[in-house]
C-alpha cells in the first residue's frame, strides 16, 4: 500500500504509522457520560470507505487525514490533518 | 578555566572508493533548525528570510541558497527548515546568530550542528547505489539537483538532496549517532551495485 503525502509525494506504507480513527471529535466537557464513552471507547468499523489518521513518521512528521476503503486499501484522498481541521473550524464559526 | 571539547567527526573512516564512486564525510558545518510559530508566523518567516537572505523559503521539497551563498535553506517538512552554513559551529557572527538577529521573533531557531552528520555520496553510479536503500524516485528526470527528500535509507531516517549532476551527488543528512550505521551500509551498497 502506498499513501500520497501532500507534502512528499508517493510514499511506502513502511513510512507511515495507523494512529486512530479521523472521525472521532472530543465532546463538550459537560457532555453526558454517554457521549464520552462513545468519544473514548466505541468506534465504527465500516466495510467501506473510512477516514483514518496516519503519521508521516519517517518522513515530514506530518498527520494526514486518508480515506481509504477497509475493504480494498484503496486510497481516496490524503489531507493534512492540519487543514482539515482548520476547514472544519472555519465551518463551525460560520 | 572552561576549555571547550573539540567536535569530532563520527565516521572516522576515510573516504572509501568502489570504482569511480565515492563515499566520503562531507566537512562539519554549522546547521540550524528553524521551526514556524503556529499562527501567522510562517508567512512571515517566508518574508523576513526573503528580506534579509534574499531567497524564498522552498513550499516544496527543495534547497535553496541564500542570495550570498553562504547559507543552504532544505525543507524539512510543511513549517520547518533547516539552514546549512560551512562556518564554524557557535562562532561568533555564525549562522544561529545571523538567523536569530534576522527571524528569532518568528520562529524557534535551534543549533542541529552536533545532531545531524553529512555524508557525500558522488560518482557515475551514485544513483544505483543510493537507490539500494533509498525507496524514493531518484531518476534524474524526477529527482534533480536542488531535489530534497525525507525519507528512509533502510531504517535509518535520512534528508536526502542531490547537490549536483556531474557526476551526480547527494548528500545524506543523517542524526550523527546514525552516521557510522548509514556509512557502513552505504559502503556495502557501493560494493553491491558495482561488483
Amino acid at each position: 500500500m502506498r499513501l500520497t503525502c501532500p507534502f512528499c509525494g508517493s510514499r511506502g506504507v513502511e513510512e507511515f504509522t495507523y494512529r486512530g480513527d479521523a472521525t472521532v471529535r472530543r465532546p463538550a466537557g459537560e457532555a453526558s457520560a454517554e457521549a464520552w464513552v462513545d468519544y473514548v471507547y466505541l468506534r465504527d468499523n465500516p466495510a467501506g470507505p473510512h477516514q483514518e489518521l496516519w503519521y508521516h513518521g519517517a518522513g515530514c512528521r506530518s498527520w494526514l487525514v486518508v480515506t481509504r476503503d477497509t475493504r480494498t486499501h484503496q486510497i481516496t484522498e490524503v489531507r493534512a490533518a492540519r487543514a482539515v481541521a482548520q476547514a472544519e473550524h472555519k465551518e463551525g464559526a460560520a | 578555566m572552561v576549555e571547550s571539547l573539540l567536535a569530532l567527526p563520527p565516521v572516522s573512516a576515510d573516504p572509501v572508493r568502489a570504482g569511480d564512486t565515492v563515499l566520503a564525510l562531507a566537512p562539519m558545518g554549522e546547521a540550524v533548525s528553524l521551526g514556524a510559530f503556529a499562527g501567522a508566523g510562517r508567512a512571515a518567516l517566508l518574508a523576513r528570510v526573503r528580506e534579509t537572505f534574499g531567497v524564498d523559503l522552498p513550499e516544496q521539497p527543495r534547497a535553496v541558497a541564500s542570495a550570498d551563498g553562504q547559507v543552504t535553506f532544505v525543507w524539512c517538512g510543511p513549517t520547518q527548515w533547516l539552514a546549512l552554513s560551512l562556518g564554524e559551529s557557535g562562532a561568533e557572527g555564525g549562522l544561529l546568530a545571523r538567523l536569530r538577529a534576522a527571524c528569532g521573533d518568528l520562529c524557534a531557531l535551534t543549533s542541529q550542528s552536533d545532531s545531524r552528520t553529512t555524508l557525500r555520496l558522488s560518482g557515475p553510479q551514485a544513483r544505483e547505489v543510493a537507490g539500494r536503500l533509498v525507496p524514493v524516485d531518484l531518476h534524474d528526470a524526477v529527482f534533480e539537483p536542488g531535489h530534497v527528500a525525507l525519507t528512509l535509507a533502510g531504517h535509518i531516517p535520512v534528508l536526502i538532496r542531490q547537490v549536483a549532476r556531474n557526476p551526480v551527488t547527494y548528500e545524506f543528512l543523517v542524526f550523527r549517532s546514525f552516521a557510522e550505521s548509514l556509512f557502513h551500509d552505504l559502503h556495502v551498497a557501493m560494493n553491491g551495485a558495482l561488483s
